[in-house]
């Protein structure tokens, strides 16, 4: 451990559309402000499909929406930075600027956003509306555009956007989501649990469609979720968050086959497969922090962990790259052996 | 034991904007549930999962079958009478956070169903409040910590054993788990899943789980049944490792195939299948109830419905439709059954990497 | 069957029943948490002793002192005389109980029996709904002010427990059907599900159920009664529908405008204020005492912190 990075260096030759550095993300409670992020970094690349997991609570949301510096109230962006190319720093933006960029670059489509459409207005009207408050001139060229990507996901546009929010299925509603968040030519999708409350194949169908609106336009894309499943699905690479920091980070599919960090090891093994000895899974032990429960010095993993050593109720692990490419937050041995 | 014969239910709505219709929640279904045993069902959203639960627990009618609880038909009873056959089977809620009275503790809600079932059995009040103990342990809480504490004070997880913990208060004999751990925490799931293996092996309660995710299925335990559902219709039924791992219905092929491959770790299965369309249920099919959306389909199959068969037995040979032959077959590895005119098996599901 | 458990309970100690904080104490903590709710319990604590013992601060009749018409706030008079000589502040004192009362039981009432009907119904469905809401609807037509003016020929209104009856049992369909609407909602939720299901009796359900998680709507809608009811029977009197029989606040404004000329004679503007300001400030007490009533009744709200 040379080097403590909290952003994985760009080394890459696909250019970051999205790089966040040192974001710390507090919310105002009855006990001051409390860090639901904490120094995160991350980067999102043309062409690639980023994964961020972790259990419910563990600042998933918060730092997808610092992304779009649209953190509600009582949260604010306390430090760092979300560099978006051709755009600036976003959290130092303001107004009418922040909200051009907002759907505008940035696509996003909410956490439930089965239920984020207006049930008073039709999906036609709503996109309309988005047209003028982003000043589109061509609200023929808009709609021709929804036509063709509602086409492409499958809708029946022409009925699609003449219907009401209750008229549509959950499915239904989370790919309009996603053509509501692009259709302004967003060159970054985020996506917050697009398919929590979804059955198995309507979840299937929604990545499929992710997958493909992702390569068809080269996006940089950010699926966020607490389903393993969904992001070995998608994703090219994977962030594992919890207690409000990024955990481990690196490619999917190293990430999946040879877990770093003994968070992400018992995330792995706490799904429930549908191959394999079903004996050999385990519960998590313990419970998911909170804001307020979260240790405030040493590892935010060390009561759960089963490799929590002295060290660890020291000292807070810093995110460093620990061979190429891949990011580990953990004062123990990457293998799973004690340290 | 419960037992299902040909439970149907159908409702009927006047939407303001889509008139009146008609829903065929269930279309006749069957099954039996001994002592200790696990069925799931499986299927999509929408195909009438939640509305045979509520069946089961009496908390909505059926209009046509018949429920069999110990060998005691129940639509012969008043409601009056009904009711302690009701009581025995318990449901255990799919949303932990509505399903406690945020209003009362731990205690208050552990308390209340014991102190109901204290006026049949004479358990004293010191009796109540040590069961009360004894069952927040059995479902791996601790007493001390959580009798005072209020549902909002509770983690997804603790809440769900709160839940069960209340089920267990009036000593039921089948627990119904609706979707019980598809709102917890990923990482509290199988803590929930092994709680109920647990009481069905140590108990010999039996477990009805209703789940669209058909691989937490496979934690219920040992000796599970697994019946696919789709649009009110049981379509595909057998061991669970069985129609997993040998699906030859359609539907059952698309349903498993849509479960997320953990690459990596596993590969997909190499007959993978996507259903050709999406689910609409205003499509009027009098054939196979899945032919609109099934690859294999033919002109048999939007003419004649199939029946659910023994696998083996022929395509179309209705010569056991109801399948109510009862509990004989239930863990019996051969008794797979399903309706489709032309059954294959289909190796769908992820299989595990070589590492 | 029986379920056994697989721990043995060993060495657990007598275990507190519950571990919450005594209701009170939870209640003062939500008080004190803002200064508002203080003062807003403060003015309505205030009233209410002004209600129950003003008749005894000043024992025997209105003393009447014709030298004094009108005459201005001193030592001896602190907010002056009416026409008629008498101490405004006496009548203000004297006369609350019979206004604050009224409201009281008016707001009791319409409360009471509108959450048992919206329960009831709300619960059952069916038939007992329909017959309900009808019966609901039907006092929901009934013209209040001209059912009162009808009965003041019969009564003389001079228990202020009549002429609250009279209010509440006339006024409690909005209630009804707001309860019932909530009622309707809370029903599908899991825990009454659960309740059903457990098959604990009617009357558990509703009264520990169902109730505790409306009982926050349930005081608003008392409190706003309140406020309703002291309007509706001040000016009842103000406008000298119902005969007076006694002191209130009503007969005091009706007679400062009517009688006391107040109009032309700005000394008399005490005689018209005191009661006005005394009803501002009971409706500025509940609103802001309203403001704690949902961390009264939340656990969630009231734990925070
Ligand atoms: N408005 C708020 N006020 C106070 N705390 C908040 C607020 N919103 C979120 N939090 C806290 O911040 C932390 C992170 O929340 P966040 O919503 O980002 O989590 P998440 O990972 O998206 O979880 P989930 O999977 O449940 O959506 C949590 O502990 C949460 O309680
Ligand atoms: N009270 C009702 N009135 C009218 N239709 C109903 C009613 N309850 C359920 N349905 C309909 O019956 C069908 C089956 O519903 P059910 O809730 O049982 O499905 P489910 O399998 O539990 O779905 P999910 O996975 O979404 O929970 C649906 O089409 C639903 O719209
Ligand atoms: S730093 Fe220590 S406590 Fe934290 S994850 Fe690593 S070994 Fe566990
Ligand atoms: S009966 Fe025909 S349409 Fe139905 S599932 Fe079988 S092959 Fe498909
Ligand atoms: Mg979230
Ligand atoms: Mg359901």
């Amino acid at each position: 451990m040379t080097e403590t990075l909290q952003t994985p260096a760009a080394t890459e030759d696909r250019s970051a559309e999205v790089s966040v550095r040192d974001l710390t993300v507090v919310y105002r409670t009855d006990r001051g402000e409390l860090p639901a992020v904490s120094r995160a970094g991350i980067e999102l690349r043309a062409g690639e499909i980023t994964g961020l997991v972790g259990e419910s609570g563990s600042g998933k949301s918060t730092l997808a929406l610092s992304l779009l510096n649209a953190v509600p109230a009582p949260g604010r962006i306390a430090s760092g930075s979300v560099e978006v190319a051709g755009v600036g720093d976003v959290t130092k933006l303001e107004g009418k600027r922040l909200r051009r960029v907002r759907g505008g670059a940035l696509g996003y489509v909410f956490q439930a956003s089965q239920n984020s459409l207006n049930p008073l207005k039709t999906v036609g009207k709503q996109l309309l509306d988005l047209g003028r408050s982003h000043e589109v001139e061509d609200l023929q060229g808009l709609v021709r555009r929804a036509r063709e990507l509602a086409e492409r996901m499958g809708l029946d546009a022409d009925r699609v956007l003449d219907s009401y929010q209750h008229e549509l299925s959950g499915g239904m509603r989370q790919r309009v989501g996603i053509v509501l968040a692009l259709v302004l030519n967003a060159r970054v999708l985020i996506l917050d649990e697009p398919t929590t409350a979804l059955d198995m194949i309507s979840q299937a169908a929604v990545l499929d469609i992710v997958r493909a609106v992702h390569r068809e336009n080269n996006l940089a894309t950010l699926i966020v979720t607490h389903d393993m499943g969904v992001v070995s699905e998608v994703a090219d690479r994977l962030a594992v968050m919890y207690g409000g920091r990024i955990v481990e980070h690196g490619p999917a599919l190293e990430v999946l086959q040879r877990p770093s960090h003994p968070y992400t090891r018992a995330l792995i093994g706490a799904t429930a497969r549908i191959v394999g000895d079903t004996t050999r899974a385990r519960a998590l032990p313990g419970r998911p922090p909170d804001l307020t429960t979260l240790a405030t010095t040493g590892c935010v993993f060390r009561d759960r962990c089963p490799l929590a050593s002295a060290v660890c109720e020291e000292e807070d692990p810093a995110l460093v790259e620990w061979t190429p490419g891949r990011y580990r937050a953990c004062h123990a041995d990457p293998t799973g052996d004690r340290p | 034991m419960i037992e299902a014969r040909n439970i149907t239910r159908t409702y009927r709505t006047h939407g303001a904007f889509t008139g009146p219709r008609t829903v065929h929640a269930l279309r006749g279904v069957d099954f039996t549930l001994p002592k200790g045993g696990a069925v799931s069902f499986i299927g999509e959203s929408g195909c009438g999962k939640t509305t045979l639960g509520k069946i089961l627990t009496g908390l909505e009618t059926f209009d046509g079958g018949e429920l069999v609880v110990d060998g005691t038909e129940l639509s012969g009873l008043s409601p009056r009478r009904r009711a302690p056959y009701f009581r025995r089977i318990q449901m255990v809620h799919q949303d932990p956070y509505s399903a406690l009275n945020p209003t009362r503790t731990v205690g208050q809600i552990l308390g209340d169903p014991l102190r109901m079932r204290a006026k049949e059995t004479g358990a004293s009040r010191r009796e109540q409040e040590d069961r009360a103990a004894e069952l927040l342990e059995l479902v791996g809480l601790q007493p001390d910590g959580v009798l005072g504490k209020y549902p909002h004070q509770l983690s997804g997880g603790q809440r769900q054993r709160v839940v069960i913990a209340r089920a267990l208060t009036v000593d039921p004999e089948v627990l119904i788990a609706d979707e019980a751990v598809s709102m917890i925490d990923v990482s509290m799931r199988l803590g929930i899943l092994s709680l109920l293996r647990d009481l069905r092996e140590r108990l010999g309660i039996s477990l009805l789980f209703i789940t669209h995710d058909v691989a937490t299925a496979r934690y219920v335990g040992e000796g599970g049944e697994l019946h696919v559902i789709y649009r009110g219709q049981v379509i595909e039924r057998g061991p669970t490792d069985r129609v997993i791992q040998a699906p030859v219905h359609p539907y059952t092929q698309c349903l498993l195939s849509a479960i997320p491959v953990l690459r990596g770790i596993e590969e997909p299965g190499p007959d993978r299948l996507v259903p050709l369309a999406s689910l609409d249920e205003r499509t009027d099919t009098p054939g196979c109830l899945f032919a609109p959306r099934c690859p294999f389909a033919t002109d048999a199959c939007t003419a004649e419905r199939p029946a659910l068969v023994r696998l083996g037995d022929g395509a179309g040979g209705a010569d056991d439709p109801g399948g109510a032959d009862g509990a004989a077959g239930a863990g019996d590895a051969g008794d797979h059954r399903h309706a489709c005119l032309h059954p294959e098996a289909r190796h769908v599901v992820a299989v595990e990497a070589a590492v | 069957m029986t379920v056994t458990a697989t721990t043995p309970a060993a060495a657990v100690p007598a275990r507190p029943r519950t571990g919450r904080r005594a209701p009170w104490a939870s209640a003062l903590r939500v008080l004190v948490r803002k200064p508002g709710r203080i003062v807003g319990l403060a003015i309505l604590v205030f009233f209410a002793l002004m209600g129950v013992f003003g008749p005894y601060l000043y024992p025997g009749d209105l003393a009447v002192d014709p030298e004094a018409i009108y005459a201005p706030p001193s030592a001896q008079h602190w907010l002056g005389t009416d026409f008629a000589g008498s101490d405004v502040l006496q009548e203000l004192v004297v006369g609350a109980r019979y206004v604050l009362l009224t409201a009281a039981v008016a707001a009791l009432a319409t409360v009471v029996i509108g959450t048992t009907v919206g329960l009831v119904a709300g619960y059952h469905r069916g038939l007992a709904d329909s017959a309900l809401m009808r019966a609901t609807d039907f006092v929901l037509t009934i013209p209040g002010l001209p059912l009162l003016i009808v009965l003041s020929t019969l009564w003389s209104f001079g228990q202020p427990l009549q002429m609250g009856l009279v209010l509440g049992v006339t006024g409690w369909g909005g209630v009804a059907r707001a309860v019932r609407s909530q009622t309707l909602s809370l029903r599908e939720r899991g825990f009454l599900e659960a309740a059903r299901g457990l098959g604990l009796p009617t009357r558990h359900v509703i009264v520990r159920e169902l109730l505790p998680n409306i009982a926050p709507f349930v005081a608003m809608n008392l409190l706003l009664a309140v406020i309703q009811f002291i309007g509706a029977e001040v000016a009842l009197f103000f406008l000298g529908v119902v005969p007076f029989s006694s002191s209130n606040w009503g007969v005091m404004l009706n007679q400062a405008v009517f009688s006391g000329g107040v109009m032309n004679s700005p000394e008399a503007l005490t005689y018209l204020l005191a009661p006005l300001v005394c009803i501002l400030l009971i409706t500025l007490g509940i609103v802001l005492f309203l403001d704690a009533i949902d961390e009264l009744f939340n656990p969630r709200l009231r734990e925070r912190s």
